[in-house]
């Protein structure tokens, strides 16, 4: 930001402005008129002056905050809805809750915490509502995690929703809504983390939004867990309703349907995209958050105050075994590499390794398990392929295979080197990338020459059959055309990436 | 007000004829909806008077009646739409209107997709002499289908950054996918793609990626003329307000507004626009936040805004800035369109300041129909405003108050002058006290609300 002359608005009071501007919203009222409306919109504009664009804005009052917000979460104009979430964003970035201060002269940074800052969250653990009191009650004001919960429980049903005219500007809110907390969460947890990682004072971790709102008992994380997944793999989807696939271009989204709102047809693909990166945000900071939980469960820092939590990578890979259609959705719309990478390498080790492997890990010679040149080994030879393909099916292996090598090649090369999240990991086995498309195309000719595909098809379709689940049937018909394309362009790619090395 | 004679025959007979069909004025009609709930009941009023009126005169001519019933009904809602009419004039254009213009008119048919000559580019042919053919070989033959679906899974921006070369027509083959595909995987995908390519790479050890064909301004305009966007001509007359539903942008103008991000956020790579034309993208960002249909690409239009500002060198900015101001306030309607045009200029930099700073000015003297030529002009008209004023334009108020305030407090090169301030403070002065209270219009609430505001914020300096 560029300070010298340019304070916008400086002349604006620093104090006292909290009763001039929300005077502006006095008159409103509940009330839904254009009228209304535009008093939303000039009292948004006002705390944006006060606060954002000027060089020394003082953050607003709670009372300013909380009306923004509830703004946000009522309003029925998507106008409203737009101008308060990016208000909000704007605010956040302004003024964070918790970052990391640089005045050390060592360079080591030190984490600040406002406490008094306003915050869309209210964990309260001493007050025990009913369910539906706690509900209705924070509907109205800062919210809690039943109510986390049942805006993810709606967002599910919204992204399943195939029919346009269904959908409301209302929903739409709801994805928002949604996203802005996300980026609260992450705020609030990626500092911390990193100040964790230099003192590992747990301290700072418990104390985060995120952890606060997973241990929080109001909600079944997993039951939280399984929704967030569907909504992932939902929003992946590009339904054929809702994108205008059969219609010519110039059928613009006005007049493609008649009773569907242009501006949500518009809208909607890009609200849907960024719903899906914010829920990607959300499940890494998760694993990012188990991943240090286990580090101070190493260190015996953590106390029973802490509560039992199943790691998030567990409960993906129970759900991806035991759906095959989910699993290619989830693994071409979640594209994080390090944590996709460590999703399928985790898969493998599942289902490939044997116990004993793990627990000479320890004391006996290093194994490869558990990073992707190891998982390549088993695939060096006919007979480790073929052991292989009894327990994960050629096709999964192939989409897993395929996604692994993608996520490989996303992480920047220093990464590379120490693939795999495992802090057991031995760095100095530095697999080039020249050895790695190699084992890659051998492991796809073996697995060709293992040619399963057909008894495999066959196995496919007795599962499906047996789950009676016509409409995954469908959807995994819709989705054949595009597995093959990744299977191809996997293949595909491999020799061209290994004529290139 | 001047009523009608109901008892004079030949008056009558003579607007009777000047009414023959009877239209009902749906605008207006829609108006008053809006209207406050007093001047409503007054209406109310108004229209039982008007009605009665009508039976006493149907009544005293149900004697010679060789009148009919349309002209009864055609006589009756003209004085309906009179009284209306007199009741606008009265509440001084009370109707509470929203921003909002037709930015997008009739689409022409999209450039064709398909490119026969894909099958030869180099990237499939490269592979056909390759020792793994064997591999993919029964997949390479529909070179279309198997391209795609490299992009849609992501390969194809892995492959390109592994030799660091895009050629030309996989270049053309996904600039086109992006900007025409009804396909709404096939032209995210390539909107994602174009990204890698032209991401700014901050890897030291790998080699930037040679790009053969970059897509030029006229490339950007040629979609948007496509898309029906009615303000590429240069020719074209003032943007009116918003009134059919049915047109509007195919959904390919999401990845539009990407791709231009993107493309001015490597200007240190590959320069794709000149100044002039960086003005125009301008220009247009814009107008599309003028259109009520786009509100839900509100983010992506803010960041489109800010990358395309950050364009200009900062010797091509001061003028740049200057043009882009003058040439939008010729062409955006004076009224809430022109404070969301003024209000869509996002950002807290110096240069998003400069931008909204210049064109709420050259707004400014627009509205004065370039009357007045300097600052102290401006300031010297809006204070000579006498808001006592029965007749005073309190929405015209509203407007001069919101562009005046984003003109002066976004400008810090006005701040050193302080008879500037002195003549805004005498301003705002006068809108929040002289204003009287008992003016129910809405506006004039609306004025003098926010002049409180800004002058509680001056005066505490």
């Amino acid at each position: 930001m560029e300070s010298s002359t340019n304070s916008r608005r400086c002349n604006r009071a620093r104090g006292g402005f909290e009763e001039n501007i929300l005077a502006i919203l006095d008159a409103t009222d509940s009330k839904h008129t254009q009228d209304a409306n535009d008093d939303r919109i000039a009292f948004i504009e006002a705390v944006r002056a006060a606060s954002v664009d000027q060089d020394d804005g003082a953050p607003p009052t709670n009372k300013m905050y909380e009306a923004v917000f509830q703004i946000m979460r009522v309003g029925k104009s998507l106008e409203l809805i737009m101008e308060s979430y990016l208000l909000l964003n704007e605010l956040d970035k302004r003024f964070p809750r918790v970052y990391l201060s640089n005045k050390d002269a060592s360079g080591s940074s030190e984490l600040v915490v406002v406490e008094e800052a306003w915050s869309p969250f209210v964990f309260n653990l001493d007050i025990t509502y009913g369910e539906k009191e706690s509900a209705v009650k924070s509907y109205c004001g800062t919210l809690d995690s039943s109510v986390f919960h049942l805006l993810i429980q709606d967002i599910a049903e919204v992204v399943n929703e195939t029919d346009l005219q269904k959908m409301q500007i209302k929903s739409l809110g709801k994805m928002l809504l949604f996203q802005y907390l996300i980026n609260v969460l992450e705020g609030d947890f990626v500092p911390r983390n990193k100040a964790y990682e230099e003192t590992m004072n747990w301290m700072l971790l418990r104390e985060s939004l995120l952890s606060m709102l997973l241990s929080s008992r109001r909600i079944n994380y997993k039951v939280l867990v399984k929704d967030c997944l569907s909504i992932m793999c939902g929003l992946g989807q590009f339904n054929s309703e809702l994108s205008d696939d059969l219609k010519p271009f110039y059928s613009s989204a006005a007049n493609s349907s008649q009773n569907v709102n242009p501006a949500i047809a518009i809208a909607l693909p890009e609200v849907r995209c960024s719903t899906c990166a914010a829920m990607q945000k959300l499940l890494t900071v998760i694993m990012e958050l188990d991943m240090s939980r286990k580090k101070a469960d190493a260190q015996g820092c953590t106390t029973r105050a802490d509560g039992v939590r199943t790691p998030l990578l567990e409960i993906i890979l129970d759900e991806l075994t035991y759906d095959r259609v989910m699993l290619s959705q989830f693994l071409e719309i979640f594209n994080e590499p390090k944590w996709k990478l460590e999703i399928i390498l985790q898969y493998f080790s599942k289902y490939i390794a044997k116990p004993s492997v793990r627990t000479r890990r320890f004391n006996g010679p290093i194994e490869d398990d558990g990073t992707l040149s190891g998982v390549l080994k088993g695939f060096s030879n006919i007979t480790g392929t073929k052991n292989i393909t009894k327990r994960i099916s050629q096709d999964a292996v192939q989409i897993l295979l395929a996604h692994a090598f993608q996520a490989y090649l996303s992480l920047p090369s220093s990464q590379q080197e120490a693939e795999g999240i495992s802090d057991s990991k031995d760095k100095v086995r530095s697999n080039s990338l020249v050895e790695i498309c190699e084992n890659v195309v051998s492991a796809f000719s073996n697995l060709k020459r293992t040619d399963h595909s057909r008894c495999d098809a066959a196995r496919w379709r007795f599962c499906l059959s047996e789950k009676k689940l016509c409409l995954q049937q469908q959807v995994f018909s819709q989705q054949s055309h595009r597995r093959s394309c990744l299977n191809d362009a996997g293949q595909y790619f491999l020799a061209q990436a290994f004529m290139l090395m | 007000m001047e009523m009608v004679n109901m008892d004079d025959p030949l008056d009558f007979e003579s607007e009777d004829q000047l009414l023959s069909s009877p239209v009902i004025n749906q605008k207006s009609r829609k108006k008053v909806i809006g209207l406050d709930e007093l001047l409503t009941d007054y209406f109310k009023e108004k229209s039982k008077v008007i009605e009665r009126e009508c039976k006493r005169a149907k009544a005293k001519k149900n004697y010679n009646s060789d009148e009919d019933d349309g002209g009864k009904e055609a006589l009756l809602s003209r004085k309906i739409n009179e009284c209306r009419n007199q009741m606008r004039e009265m509440s001084n254009d009370e109707e509470i209107s929203t921003w909002g213009v037709q930015v997008f008119g009739d689409q022409k048919p999209p450039p064709p997709l398909v490119f026969p000559e894909l099958g030869s580019c180099a990237l499939l042919q490269s592979f056909m002499s390759n020792k793994l053919q064997t591999l993919i070989e029964p997949s390479i033959e529909n070179g279309d289908n198997f391209l795609e679906g490299l992009l849609v899974n992501g390969w194809l921006s892995k492959l390109v950054s592994t030799c660091c070369h895009v050629e030309k027509l996989i270049a053309k083959w996904t600039f086109n996918l992006m900007l025409y595909s009804s396909k709404e995987e096939l032209r995210t995908s390539a909107c994602d793609f174009w990204w890698i390519i032209l991401s700014p790479e901050n890897k030291a050890e790998k080699l930037p990626i040679r790009i053969e064909w970059f897509p030029s301004y006229s490339d950007l305009q040629r979609a948007l003329d496509t898309y029906g966007f009615l303000f590429t001509s240069s020719s074209h007359p003032k943007l009116s307000n918003m009134d059919s539903g049915g047109r509007g942008p195919p959904k390919n103008i999401r990845d539009w507004i990407k791709f231009t991000t993107a493309c001015c956020l490597v200007r240190s790579k590959q320069p794709i626009f000149s100044a002039s034309e960086a003005e125009e993208l301008v220009k247009f960002l814009i107008c599309l936040s003028l259109d009520r249909q786009l509100q839900g690409l509100q983010v992506l239009l803010n960041k489109c805004m800010q990358s395309a500002i950050s364009y200009f060198t900062d010797k091509e900015w001061s003028t740049s800035c200057e043009k882009i101001a003058r040439t939008l306030s010729c062409r955006i309607p004076m009224d809430l369109n022109c404070l969301r045009s003024v209000e869509c200029i996002s950002g807290v930099v110096t240069r998003s300041n400069n931008l909204r700073s210049a064109v709420s000015y050259q707004i400014l003297l627009a509205c004065f129909d370039h009357k007045v030529t300097d600052e102290v002009d401006i300031l010297n008209m809006l204070i000579s405003i006498n808001v006592k004023d029965k007749n005073c334009d309190f929405f015209k108020m509203y407007i001069y108050l919101v562009l005046t305030e984003n003109w002066l407090l976004s400008n810090p090169s006005l701040e050193l002058e302080p008879v500037i301030y002195e003549m805004w403070g005498v301003f705002l002065r006068n809108c929040s006290c002289q204003i009287n209270g008992t003016d129910l219009r809405s506006y004039a609430s609306k004025v003098r609300t926010k002049a409180s505001y800004l002058l509680h914020g001056t005066t505490k300096k």
